[in-house]
């Protein structure tokens, strides 16, 4: 028998980035904010704190700030006829957990996507016709477009803090910017970060070849800062830290030191860390939730939370998962394509090139997670799909983020992976190579979605998800397309030698090496409640006092790192409560 | 200096009432701006090997990597003694990794680790599988072997030429990873002595303070590592 | 010789009727400085500001206890004095006390059965509030404090300084007039001054740190005319800043800064520690904006080589391209030698090694953020016990309306031996044109004994 606490006006699910703006947007509304976090409460001090965060084999190999696959993972497998198996420890992807979640050991790579991205469906219909659209890929609209989200990315870029230097202010080109970005309506809130050597290479050699490079926008701030909640960054100092790290000097933009100060000063705002939600309780007239229950690991027991508003703030596997295990929403079912919950996972695509000099020190060590200079010339606006035959886009970047040794010591071609020879070209190439890479696109298909899996279980007893997913031939063709653009612009650097490393024809997902964690889609939104979970302002379409944040609800993945998008949708789904969910609470589409 | 009769002194009071907790939460030690004199490796008692696994890590850590050429060797870093406690920790233990049933070992590798057994286990039972291998194709004990065999030996189990059962496929590649990661690890970890492999290739350790040398560009940066406890190179 | 001895004995016979006059006569309370009406009421909330602003919590609260209900220890050199239980609880706090038992708490220093309070309770400086504010306390502290049962261990000082009738001499010595009048006809003529005037003198009770103390251990000072009020005192080892010299804070900084800094803890130049920390969250951080500017004026205005500039100097800098670009630019001898990096000193290395992540190698860290070294008044400090302190066991800047944030530094007493933090704080005392004296391992050691606050 489940414990029952008295009701709240508000219960949020996870206490990272946009848990931390829901609680700070609408207990400024003076509701009654209760978040409930599964992992640890985490604070710069002492929890990130100098010197003892410098810890590479703690925190960047053993994955400390990272949620165990002993409390809570997924199984894979490749394709429909396999057998998922577990993914026991962690590789390809590394979801947070704890007070902050993925927000404070991210890189802080802060992007907007492109006007085409939010309308993909229609605009590649318009654009090139359906019919280059392949079969069994599932892309659809956003069901909102970038108008209509750009004062909230505004918004979330003065709360975070942003380094950056704009390239178009409401349409006019800027200069040093990037040309292809939306149109913004104002000025990055910091100047540019400062870039490495790499970086500089990287931008001389691309501005040569008639590219735009430009400063990539950066959560890591450039000088000091104080966000509109009077929250406060410092300057960062390029530590080499960043991701899989919590920041020790206040300079990664993350709910603990962009929003988590100022909302625990709020009386009506309150959260337990250590509480797991098992299930989000539906009504029985399954119109609406009534709150949800969650394992609290203190008091060792079940409690049923009643709320009249349920916002699902997670990792984005996490809402997926919840919202199955929840019987919330029509599982998705890849042999008919009926059902949404689930539909339209996806990845990332990346890779990159390895440039080695004989005669330069790039001192690696001198990093940090959102130095250096982009380039957006062959982005998804910019890409003529019919013609290079894939749909998608990547920018592309030089610019060091770490030297730690034991995850980063590449060695040229060729150099054996132990002994002698690896010992003695260690110690003369650490620092002697850079990299230019891609972060591309990655399609929906048919065949890529979450579901529960029929055999393994959590330590709740709980079916873990089950992820099917494997690469498809048109985010292969892309990648190659940008593998060689990158290696263009390498070999016009004169390097003594080059390695590259991307994904190509008959490549299958390894869930060994680290990748991305850009885990997208499973709740997506979209414009009708037939394809889509959530409608255009993260509102569940069955249950109007539900509302499920995050990257699980893109439709396909963009060709940037998410976590812009995720904060300005969050903005853009509190306004909309605020302003006219609240007063009136019903299904606002 | 003499307060004011009286007069409160909050800080005082909080010296009193902290200052037993803190003695016992905080190592108030005199940190060293040297690497402490240890035991040598042979004196060194591991925790969690036996004396025949112990042979066998000093000496396959010795194989890769070496003490010869440029560059301090595993055997001076004392990589075997990160091993072993890394062994009898919570890395050894699979203490955070999802370790429920049912298994598939021979699974296709790309769905990654599926072996029932913790790293510790692997460690366990596969030297003997690899000793007996070693025996039968070279004739002796792994390390009672020249170098030369010795690199054969670990070449043949780096390629999967050594039998080993499925659920102990991962072996050398845990051998592998766990020893670079004893060569570059804080020395609070017992690899790495002396920050001997930082200062090798150049890596300035717990620092993390570059912010003066960010547009120095190509230029040998000239300080010398700091590891988390303060040892100074 | 019998001339003498009878002179003396007189003199003892003077002497013990004296004394039993002390002992014996009961204290003549203070009578009201000002007549308020039969119904005069408080105007909602004042008495709750005053309190806040008298920082009434910061000694009868308990950390982690129950409003004003007291027993919080002070460590005194003559022994450890339990704070009183200043709730309206009839049995264990005051609400038996008259309007006039509470006033006469404030202003002689005398607890409603007429004994003597230690002057740790700060009356020298409340005795000069006005009726208002004690009428608005004492309804306060009578009507909306929540009354809490909480008996308070009796404070034992051993002898003498349990003879409270002591403190009846040291009373006659430093009490002043009741009622507070600007002592200067600048202050008087100006209602803004005034009431700066009023705030630092009587309510904040600033003099009781900032001042120095005389001989007979009492505030040197009380208003502006006295030479040495607010010229820097000293507390537990720590310096409380000289707030009037030309170097002070109130001369160097903008308005708009030493209001940052008062009211949010920090600002473009350096941050609350200590003491200041903890008057800052407790009372400081509430002021209305009008009398955070009107104490501010005041600071401002009672220089001693007269008042600050309108135009502070400079604020801070912060170069346009950001602080790589600001720390590049830099060309002083101490940035130029850290940025080159080679044949350092001990003391260098150990700034670079656990400093300079945060407060940079020009030492100027940034803004509201890091507080900036050159020049800082606890850096510089005649007392060396707040840098060693901070360096060993890390501050936090207190979470404030204006700035939330509990930025905190970290200690390093794991880290670095007793001559480490010597040779890194004599260094920092001589940096960037620091000229302050050298620091010892012996004085290091003392401090790592008494770990504060920053440490738990």
């Amino acid at each position: 028998m489940a414990r029952q606490d008295p009701k709240k006006d508000v219960v949020v699910i996870g206490l990272g980035w946009t848990g931390s703006i829901m609680s700070m947007e609408l207990a400024q509304e003076g509701l009654e904010v209760l978040a409930l976090e599964r992992g640890d409460d985490r604070n710069t001090v002492p929890d990130f704190q100098y010197p003892n965060i410098i810890d590479e084999l703690k925190y960047g190999i053993r994955y400390e700030l990272m949620q165990k696959p002993r409390k809570s993972t997924l199984t894979i497998r490749h394709g429909l006829d396999d057998t998922a198996l577990p993914y026991r420890h962690l590789g390809s992807f590394l979801p947070g957990d704890g007070v902050g979640g993925a927000g404070a050991h991210w890189n802080g790579q802060n992007w907007r996507p492109q006007e085409p991205e939010y309308r993909l469906r229609s605009y590649v219909e318009e654009t090139f016709g359906a019919d280059i659209i392949p079969e069994g890929m599932t892309i659809q609209d956003w069901g909102v477009t970038y108008e209509e989200l750009e004062p909230y990315f505004d918004q979330f870029e003065k709360v975070a803090g942003i380094s950056g230097k704009a390239g178009n202010l409401n349409g006019e080109i800027i200069e040093g910017g990037n040309p292809f970005e939306a149109p913004r309506s104002s000025e990055y809130p910091m100047p540019p970060l400062p870039h490495t050597y790499d970086a500089d290479l990287f931008s001389k050699a691309a501005k040569a070849k008639g590219l735009h490079p430009f400063p990539r926008p950066s959560a890591n701030a450039s000088e000091a800062y104080t966000n509109p909640y009077g929250m406060q960054l410092g300057p960062c100092n390029f530590c080499g830290f960043c991701e899989r790290f919590g920041c020790l000097n206040y300079s990664k933009s993350s709910p603990q030191v962009c929003i988590l100060d100022a909302l625990k000063r709020k009386p009506n705002f309150s959260y337990k860390t250590n509480s797991e939600v098992l299930k989000i309780e539906k009504a029985d007239d399954g119109k609406t939730v009534t709150g949800v229950t969650y394992f609290d690991e203190k008091a060792n027991e079940e409690v049923f939370q009643p709320a009249d508003l349920v916002l699902l703030c997670a990792y984005s596997l996490h809402n997926v998962h919840l919202l199955l295990l929840s019987g919330i929403g029509q599982p998705y079912d890849p042999a008919t394509g009926e059902g949404v919950v689930g539909k339209n996972y996806a990845y990332q695509m990346t890779g990159g090139t390895r440039l080695y000099f004989k005669d330069k020190q790039f001192n690696p060590f001198i990093g940090t997670g959102s130095n250096g200079i982009s380039i957006d010339d062959y982005s998804i606006s910019q890409i003529d799909f019919a013609k290079e035959g894939f749909i998608g886009g990547s920018y592309i970047t030089a610019g060091q983020t770490n030297g730690r040794p034991i995850q980063s010591m590449p060695l040229p071609p060729g150099t054996p992976k132990w002994g002698k020879a690896w010992k003695e070209a260690a110690g003369e190439w650490y620092g002697r190579s850079m990299a230019i890479g891609s972060h591309g696109s990655n399609m929906s298909y048919r065949d890529c979605y979450l579901d529960l899996d029929p055999t393994y279980t959590d330590r709740h007893g709980r079916p873990l998800m089950r992820m099917t997913f494997n690469w498809k031939q048109n985010d292969i063709r892309m990648t190659q397309f940008m593998k060689a653009r990158i290696e263009e612009i390498a070999q016009s650097m004169n390097p003594d030698m080059i390695a590259s490393g991307y994904k190509k024809e008959g490549s299958q997902y390894d869930v060994r090496p680290y990748q991305s964690t850009h885990n997208v889609g499973g709740a997506i939104m979209g414009a009708e409640r037939k394809t889509s979970v959530l409608n255009k302002y993260l509102q569940h379409w069955d249950c109007h006092n539900l509302f499920v944040m995050g990257a699980s609800a893109y439709p396909q993945n963009i060709q940037y790192n998410p976590t812009g998008a995720l904060g300005g949708l969050a903005y853009w789904s509190a306004a909309a409560i605020r302003k006219d969910y609240l007063a009136n609470p019903r299904p606002l589409v | 200096m003499v307060d004011l009769p009286g007069r409160p002194s909050r800080r005082s009071f909080l010296k009193a009432t902290v200052a037993s907790a803190a003695v016992t939460s905080i190592p108030i030690g005199m940190p060293h701006a040297k690497a402490a004199e240890l035991p040598s490796l042979d004196a060194y008692k591991p925790v969690y090997f036996d004396a025949a696994e112990w042979s066998f890590i000093l000496a396959a850590c010795a194989r890769l990597i070496p003490s010869d050429g440029e560059g301090p060797g595993a055997i001076e870093t004392r990589v075997p003694v990160f091993i072993d406690l890394q062994l009898a920790g919570d890395f050894g233990k699979a203490a955070d990794w999802y370790m429920e049933g049912p298994h598939t070992p021979d699974a296709n590798p790309l769905l990654g680790f599926q072996s029932p057994l913790t790293p510790a286990e692997i460690y366990r039972k596969a030297i003997p599988v690899f000793q007996d291998w070693c025996k039968t194709t070279h004739g002796d004990a792994f390390e009672k072997l020249d170098p030369e065999t010795q690199d054969a030996a670990l070449t043949s189990l780096e390629k999967g030429e050594v039998k080993l059962a499925p659920e102990l496929r991962d072996f050398f590649s845990f051998l592998l990873q766990n020893t670079k990661e004893g060569y570059f690890a804080d020395p609070m970890y017992g690899g790495n002595h002396g920050m001997q492999a930082w200062v090798h290739v150049g890596f300035p350790g717990a620092r993390g303070s570059y912010t003066e040398w960010v547009h120095n560009y190509n230029a040998e940066y000239p300080l010398g590592p700091v590891s988390i406890s303060g040892e100074r190179a | 010789m019998k001339t003498l001895f009878r002179i003396v004995a007189v003199l003892v016979v003077i002497g013990l009727a004296a004394l039993a006059a002390i002992i014996f006569v009961p204290v003549q309370r203070t009578e009201p400085t000002e007549k308020l009406a039969a119904d005069w009421k408080a105007p909602e909330g004042l008495g709750k500001y005053d309190a806040r602003m008298a920082d009434c919590a910061a000694c009868h609260t308990e950390p982690g206890g129950k409003p004003f209900a007291g027993g919080r220890t002070i460590e005194s050199p003559m022994g450890d004095i339990y704070t009183p239980n200043i709730t309206p609880d009839k049995e264990t706090g005051i609400g038996t006390w008259s309007l006039a038992d509470f006033r006469a708490a404030l202003v002689d220093g005398v607890d409603d059965e007429g004994h003597h309070l230690y002057p740790a309770m700060p009356y020298e400086n409340y005795r000069h509030m006005s009726e208002t504010d004690i009428r608005a306390m004492y309804d306060y502290f009578m009507h909306d404090v929540e009354p809490v049962k909480n008996e308070v261990a009796q404070t034992k000082l051993p002898f003498p300084f349990n003879q409270r009738w002591g403190i009846r001499l040291w009373n006659w010595v430093t009490l002043g007039k009741p009622g507070f009048k600007p002592a200067s006809e600048k202050i008087a003529g100006d209602e803004q001054l005034s009431r700066g005037a009023y705030l630092v003198q009587v309510l904040g009770h600033c003099g009781s740190c900032h001042s120095p103390r005389n001989a007979v251990m009492a505030q040197d000072g009380s208003n502006e005319t006295d030479a040495k009020f607010l010229t820097g005192g000293a507390i537990g080892g720590w310096s409380a800043p000289d707030l009037r010299g030309p170097k002070s804070a109130p001369q160097q900084w903008s308005a708009d800064e030493l209001k940052m800094y008062l009211t949010a803890g920090r600002n473009a130049h350096s941050a609350v520690a200590g003491e200041m920390k903890l008057a800052v969250e407790e009372s400081l951080q509430y002021m209305s904006e009008k009398d955070a500017d009107a104490m501010v004026a005041y600071l401002r205005a009672i220089g001693t080589d007269g008042p600050a500039p309108a135009e502070a100097p400079a604020k801070r800098d912060q170069n346009p391209a950001g602080t790589v670009a600001r720390i590049d630019a830099a060309d002083d001898a101490t940035t130029v030698k850290l940025k080159k990096a080679v044949d350092l000193t001990e003391g260098e290395r150990l700034y670079i090694d656990n400093c300079g992540a945060c407060h940079f190698a020009d030492g100027r860290g940034a803004p509201e953020v890091f507080p900036s070294l050159p020049g800082n008044a606890a850096v510089v400090a005649k007392e060396t016990g707040g840098l060693i302190h901070t360096i060993l066991y890390g501050a936090e800047m207190p979470s404030t309306s204006k700035r939330p944030m509990k930025l905190r530094m970290p200690g390093f007493a794991p880290r670095l031996s007793d001559d480490d933090v010597a040779k890194l704080a004599t260094f920092l005392r001589g940096a960037w044109g620091n000229e302050a004296g050298p620091v010892t391992a012996a004085e290091v050691a003392k401090e790592r004994k008494t770990p504060t606050e920053a440490s738990h």
